[in-house]
């Protein structure tokens, strides 16, 4: 890669509150025997959104943080110029966990239901990124990748390469992780993922920047990821922009992010842009 | 690769170019409570490896394991990379783990990732290993995404495509949606009325020129995606998003429109994607578009969602590397609203070097490749 990328700016919702700082010192022991931490469904106006899903409002929510943070306001963002990267390992769960349920029996049955016409088009995955979207008036490039944080840490691999290319003027990766619905499921699972599980929607705004990041397969988790963990409890994919948000609170001018999830740990090292926010 | 039309590339191959169709009674799963029950139902999966229990994972398996046999694996593992696309990844998994299987391994599984990791350790890559899910764009996108990993020097090799099953989740969806055909798909005619669904996995091996040893299938030269912006559930009434991924794809191609010579359409057989599919095509390929080749298979295979595009991509090369294209299945009786050449009736003699291929999916995805014959 030739051109660089620099974090402009990153919003943060989690299960704990707004922002970095917002989490606790030791997630475990705040989340007092919780396995989830959920976070509310947006009051986001407008009749369009009659049946988005909690998931979507949250992408949203968090695109309008992650605007804040870095000072712009929608319009900055409208157009061909911005890319949008979404990952998640299971927040669609709750929109195919729903499906399955309702209207089993007949299609008219399902029609009348949660299952009804507009309803499967939303247990995609590209369904959340495609109401933000909608609401921001992106229409350049995309990627939609699931898995957990090495997913997120390839997300912002891909966001540096549509800048140094010139396929974008910025880009957005975003995150968004809810448990609360398949929250029984993802007990059972809990050998492999320990609790707590803490609700995310994250978003980091990329433009570009002097140096280039740095994107590789590492051995082990690096101490931004562990900090994530403790902090925040499992995030998934949206641990590498907790860890940004870290970062970034802490008035750090670069991080190295790393990511594991199913046996991989991968890295990726980004310039922080000055401003900072208080932890 | 493994479809209903032929579970492996050459089946394929002449089943395609045959002009005939894999759409059969469903026989897996109930459909008796649906409006339609027919679909591209691969009726035996060749059985690769045990211990298999998703059948998406066993899919990819039984597609690698073709590609293995016509590509190796020529790379240390840690530089083999995995990028499979997928509109639906294990849901089926999920609805076992809902319904009767309260094993935790079932809910991992459950996970639209999993399948990607079960290929990787079969494969022993232990490189990158992405799961996209742009939903019918997926394959498109996977192959765009292994193509930049190579171009960056993440991995050496990537094996990179699609792959969807056909489960009662999928059926369901489409069949409250009023989405299907009661009758035979029928890409760009007349008589069109919608999709039927099937289930597929194809994969290819990609490497970097200089790295490319033995016979190759075609260059992947461009890729493009661009977003709607403009519904969940339906295509922009223009076209405006896979226009602007058909151009970021000749951009990064390097190539002009005037050079396309054949055209893989996403094709579905509804009427509203086969009308804003040709309208668009007659833009980008200007005074050209009525002497450009146009097909579909999905009238051959129903539309295999997240293996789409790779089977397409495939059938593109293929098509060059054979100086044949298929027809699209179905088609018979033309329809003013889409007036460009369908490739009717027969496979047709023709060497196309430069191709376009095309996909659309729900929530306003759009993506675009640009292949060179080899």
């Amino acid at each position: 890669m030739n051109a660089g990328v620099r974090l402009a700016g990153v919003g943060l919702l989690t299960g704990w509150g707004d922002g970095a700082g917002a989490l606790p010192a030791e997630a475990r022991v705040a989340a007092a025997g919780r396995a989830v931490l959920p976070l509310a469904r947006p009051s986001v106006a407008g009749e369009r959104f009659r049946r988005a899903t909690r998931e979507c409002l949250l992408g949203v929510q968090a695109v309008s943080a992650a605007l804040a943070d870095a000072g712009l306001d929608r319009e900055a963002i409208r157009g061909d110029g911005t890319a949008l990267i979404y990952v998640t390992a299971g927040a669609y769960g709750a929109s195919n966990a729903g499906f399955i349920g309702a209207g089993v029996a007949s299609p008219a049955r399902a029609e009348g239901g949660s299952a009804g016409p507009l309803h499967f088009p939303y247990t995609a995955p590209s369904a959340l990124p495609g109401e933000v979207a909608i609401e921001f008036g992106l229409t350049g490039a995309y990627v939609i990748l699931i898995g957990g944080a090495p997913a997120t840490i390839d997300a912002l691999w891909q966001a540096g390469l549509l800048l140094a290319q010139g396929r974008c003027e910025r880009a957005l990766v975003l995150a968004v992780e809810t448990f609360e619905e398949c929250e029984a499921l993802w007990r059972r699972a809990r050998w492999t993922l320990p609790l707590p599980l803490v609700e995310t929607a994250a978003c980091a705004l990329l433009v570009a920047g002097a140096a280039p990041a740095a994107y590789r397969a590492v051995a082990g988790a690096g101490p931004l990821e562990r900090a994530v963990e403790t902090r925040a409890g499992r995030t998934l994919a949206a641990a590498p922009l907790v860890a940004l948000a870290l970062a970034r609170a802490a008035g750090e001018r670069a991080a190295r992010v790393t990511g594991s999830w199913r046996g991989r740990t991968a890295s990726i090292e980004l310039t922080l842009s000055g401003h900072t926010a208080q932890v | 690769m493994v479809t209903p039309i032929g579970v492996d590339l050459d089946a394929f191959w002449s089943g395609l170019l045959g002009g005939g169709h894999a759409l059969t009674a469903i026989e897996r799963f109930r459909t008796d409570d649906l409006r339609v029950g027919r679909g591209g139902e691969i009726k035996k999966v060749p059985a690769v490896a045990s211990g298999i229990r998703s059948r998406a994972a066993a899919l990819l398996v039984a597609a690698a394991a073709d590609l293995k046999s016509r590509a190796p694996l020529g790379a240390a593992p840690e530089r083999i990379a995995v990028v499979a696309g997928t509109a639906l990844g294990g849901v089926e998994e999920l609805e076992h783990a809902l319904e009767d299987d309260p094993a935790p391994r079932r809910a991992l599984d459950a996970l639209y990732d999993a399948p990607a990791h079960t290929l990787a350790d079969w494969l022993g890559a232990r490189g990158p290993v992405l799961t996209v899910s742009a939903a019918c764009a997926s394959g498109a996108t996977a192959l765009g995404v292994g193509a930049d990993l190579l171009r960056e020097g993440a991995a050496d090799l990537v094996v990179a495509g699609g792959y969807d099953v056909l489960c009662r989740f999928v059926l369901r969806g489409f069949d409250v949606l009023r989405s299907l055909a009661r009758e035979r798909v029928r890409p760009f005619d007349r008589r069109r009325s919608g999709l039927l669904l099937g289930e597929a996995a194809g994969l290819v091996l990609l490497a970097r020129e200089r790295d490319a040893h033995g016979p190759r299938l075609g260059r992947l030269l461009g890729h493009g995606s661009a977003s709607d912006a403009s519904h969940v559930a339906a295509p922009h009434p223009d076209g405006r998003g896979l226009e602007a991924a058909i151009h970021a794809a000749l951009a990064a191609a390097g190539v002009a429109a005037g050079d396309i010579d054949f055209v893989s359409a996403h094709g579905t057989g509804t009427p509203l994607n086969d009308r804003i599919e040709t309208s668009v095509l007659r833009r980008v390929l200007g005074r050209r578009a009525e002497a450009v080749a146009v097909n579909s298979i999905k009238g051959a295979l129903g539309h295999t969602m997240g293996a789409a595009a790779a089977l397409e991509a495939i059938m593109c090369l293929l098509a060059a590397r054979e100086g044949l294209i298929p027809p699209t299945a179905g088609y018979e009786e033309p329809d003013p609203a889409c007036d460009l050449d369908y490739v009717p009736g027969a496979c047709r003699s023709a060497t196309p070097r430069l191709m376009l291929s095309t996909s659309l999916g729900f929530g306003g995805c759009n993506a675009a490749l640009v292949l060179e014959a080899a």
